[in-house]
């Protein structure tokens, strides 16, 4: 299930943990790595200049620039380059979300794996940190792999996932990437629902009915799907979710938390309040997949 | 050395040629060329003979100069009002000197016309409507780049631009599948949040022919996603050709007539292919300006009109709007103070200042909107239109032109810039970049989708 990956990297060390859960996966399942960078943004009208995505100079894109950029990419992430059996790298000018949906699309990759932003890089134009994962997920027909903070959790392999629902249609895919996940990979599975109380006063008793509830539905929905492996369990805490998923994914030592992404705003402003999946990847010590499409599952 | 390899009188026609002038590093190579270019002085008031009709000729020579055409251009206004920026001067002491010489003119003197043909005319047009004989710079300079163009003095990026139309007929290497398949990816992209949704393409018979620009499959292409939203809840019938659908045209700016004439065609014989009731261009100004408004006369059709009615996207968007065909959830209007950006070549060039207006009547909150000033047609370029914006060596002289744009957003007090134009559109994000002022802008269609009251029976079902 992970043949090839796309990695998406500006090169910058905000995207070293994405890099290096990457590498270690294609390494470690016999994937293909594709490194991916947008190597500026045109904003110059129609004419052949873009912003260096590192230092944020004016640079014109020709033979040499690209040779030069990809130069940069091949040292520095030499060694794992090394380590993975096949490899390429692809360079492109153009708005990063938009190229790396395309390339997606086009490498048909079955997994793209990418920071969370790029970063205090003031480089780039204001709006695209976080906003280029905001729209990537939307958008992406694979999951898509999101590695935030260096993960200490991630020694090249899965031993246990969480996959947290919010039964939405979306959660749907993402609980059959899940499921075939723990399977291909042997590992323990915690099927998750947080239970929303945040900015509530609730009776306690009737909390504890929707808890009870929301187990009941786990069982019917995604339970029932399991056949035979029997790896797991299912957990349904109250809270302000993004905060009980972080949690849980602790206290279960998850190696990865699976999740559905259904924001459709796009304004990166307006999807980070409120955006469950946002707050969990900033979060999490490990890597978050979020799913939105059946495509690639 | 008469002609260099890179820079020299002949179009680039090959995917070879155009690939070795794009490798040329911010065109070193060819404007080093470009200093021992030789002026075929021949050829140059042959064509000039050939093409420059009654009304040109008329205007040269009424020109009083009494210098009312100044304060009307942006450019004398942000650069100090130096006598050269005069308009009637900038003109006169090109086009005027050359037909004056009969053509007699040097290298060097060649070099200032292309100068101040491509960075101190933006053929915005303005200057036109404050000449007391009604006399057109604007169209002038667009006269004098072709006849520079003929001769090999343009700017390397337009010289690449309209080599890109004769190669690829689009502005950027969109081929026609990188455009099929782009339609059919915004589709799949699209259709789950719209269902339902298609974009047809190469549909024979339909209501509308959707033309765009290239820049949109390219760099943006959720804006034909976009487009396609628009059209599918409005209920129309509505399709895109394969190949015709790019209708902007660099050539226009660049100066290469042959190179005009064939993309309109293209666009036209589109038209005639599937034969759509009408067809609509995108949010694009010059765009419009060469496919509807100069196209007709380029492909030499007898009554000025493209083959079917061929309106703006104001125009359908204002139409929808009016007939209820979209309708507007009030309670998301737009509630910030919101100013407008007139695009020269469909405002000032078509008069569609009103129908621009109209739109906003609907989706801006009552009390919101505020006019620049001056506005309607008597608005300024965007600082960056004629070409401008893209041209690499006349980069500062673009960015202090975007000063008068600044100025009048900055008067307005909003944050917020509406520019249904691509080129306005990248101008103004430039100068925000440029100066940092704080603004957003936008195009329409994003805007409307977001506060559009959608029918039940186009919403997704399951949620």
């Amino acid at each position: 299930m992970f043949k090839k990956i796309l990695l998406a990297t500006s090169g910058a060390p905000s995207t070293f943990g994405a890099a290096r859960v990457a590498f270690d996966m294609a390494k470690r399942y016999g994937a293909e790595v594709v490194v991916f960078n947008v190597m500026g943004v045109p904003t110059k009208a129609f004419s052949q200049v873009v912003n260096d995505v590192r230092t944020g100079e004016e640079i014109e894109v020709d033979d040499e620039y690209r040779a030069w950029v990809e130069e940069e990419l091949k040292s520095t992430f030499q060694k794992q380059i090394e380590s993975v059996e096949f490899s390429k790298i692809i360079t492109t000018t153009g708005v990063p979300h938009r190229e790396i949906l395309r390339a997606a699309r086009a490498e048909d990759v079955d997994l793209i794996v990418m920071g969370a932003s790029s970063g205090d890089s003031s480089a780039y134009r204001k709006g695209y940190p976080g906003s280029t994962l905001q729209r990537v997920a939307k958008a992406a027909r694979c999951p898509v792999m999101t590695v935030h903070r260096e993960t200490a959790s991630y020694w090249g392999g899965f031993g246990s996932i969480l996959f947290a629902t919010d039964f939405s249609k979306q959660a749907e895919s993402a609980f059959k990437y899940a499921l075939a996940s723990a399977k291909e990979l042997d590992c323990d599975l915690t099927l998750f629902h947080a239970l929303d109380i945040s900015g509530k006063v609730l009776d306690q008793n009737a909390i504890e009915d929707e808890l009870i509830a929301a187990r009941e539905r786990i069982r019917a929905t995604y339970v029932s799907q399991m056949g035979d492996f029997k790896n797991f369990d299912v957990e349904v805490w109250e809270g302000v979710p993004y905060v009980e998923i972080v949690k849980m994914a602790r206290e279960r030592s998850a190696d990865l938390i699976v999740m559905a992404h259904h924001n459709r705003e796009l304004d990166p402003e307006l999807a980070r309040i409120g955006s469950t999946m946002e707050q969990v990847i900033l979060r999490a010590g490990c890597p978050v997949v979020s799913v939105s499409k059946p495509d690639k599952v | 050395m008469p002609e260099g390899i890179l820079c020299n009188k002949t179009p680039i026609n090959t995917d070879e040629q155009l690939k070795l002038t794009l490798s040329d590093k911010g065109g070193k190579q060819y404007y080093e060329e470009m200093n021992h270019l030789e002026v075929d002085s021949d050829k140059l008031w042959g064509a000039i003979q050939k093409t420059m009709k009654s009304r040109t000729k008329t205007w040269l020579e009424i020109c009083a100069h009494c210098g009312l055409c100044a304060e009307s251009c942006f450019l004398y206004q942000v650069n100090g009002r130096v006598p050269e920026q005069v308009p009637s001067y900038k003109i006169q002491s090109t086009l005027g000197v050359i037909v004056k010489k009969k053509g007699k003119v040097d290298n060097a003197f060649m070099q200032m016309c292309m100068e101040t043909a491509w960075s101190k005319c933006t053929c915005c047009n303005r200057c036109g409507m404050y000449c007391p004989h009604g006399i057109d710079m604007g169209v002038m300079f667009g006269y004098l780049r072709g006849l520079l163009y003929s001769q090999g003095f343009v700017p390397w990026e337009l010289k690449i631009g309209s080599g890109m139309h004769r190669v690829y007929r689009a502005q950027m290497d969109v081929t026609t599948e990188d455009w099929v398949d782009t339609c059919e990816w915004m589709a799949e992209e699209t259709e789950e949040e719209w269902p339902g949704l298609e974009i047809p393409i190469d549909k024979e018979d339909a209501d509308i022919m959707y033309t765009c620009n290239a820049r949109e499959p390219k760099h943006y292409p959720e804006d034909v996603a976009e487009a396609a939203i628009l059209f599918h809840v409005a209920g129309e019938n509505w399709t895109v050709p394969s190949e015709g659908w790019e209708q902007t045209s660099l050539s226009m700016f660049a100066g290469d007539w042959e190179c005009c004439k064939d993309n309109v065609q293209n666009v036209y014989d589109a038209i005639e292919r599937l034969r759509p009731k009408r067809a609509i261009g995108t949010e694009c100004g010059h765009a419009h300006r060469a496919t509807v408004i100069e196209g007709p006369y380029w492909t030499g059709r007898p009554d000025g009109q493209p083959p079917v009615p061929y309106i703006h996207y104001v125009e359908w968007l204002a139409e929808a709007l009016r007939t209820g065909k979209l309708k507007i959830d009030p309670t998301k209007r737009i509630k910030e103070p919101v100013t407008l950006q007139d695009s020269c070549n469909y405002v000032r060039n078509q008069g569609l200042k009103d129908v621009t207006r109209e739109i906003l009547s609907y989706i801006v909150e009552p009390g919101y909107f505020v006019e620049m000033a001056p506005a309607k047609e008597h608005n300024y370029c965007c600082g960056g239109g004629g070409g401008f914006n893209g041209i690499g060596i006349y980069r500062p002289q673009r960015n202090m032109a975007l000063r008068k744009k600044m100025e009048q957003i900055i008067d307005t007090g909003c944050k917020l810039v509406i520019a249904p134009c691509h080129n306005c559109w990248d101008a103004i994000r430039d100068l925000e970049e440029e100066y940092e002022i704080g603004i957003r802008w936008s195009f329409l269609k994003p805007l409307v989708i977001k506060m559009l009251d959608v029918p039940e029976h186009l919403l997704p079902k399951d949620e």
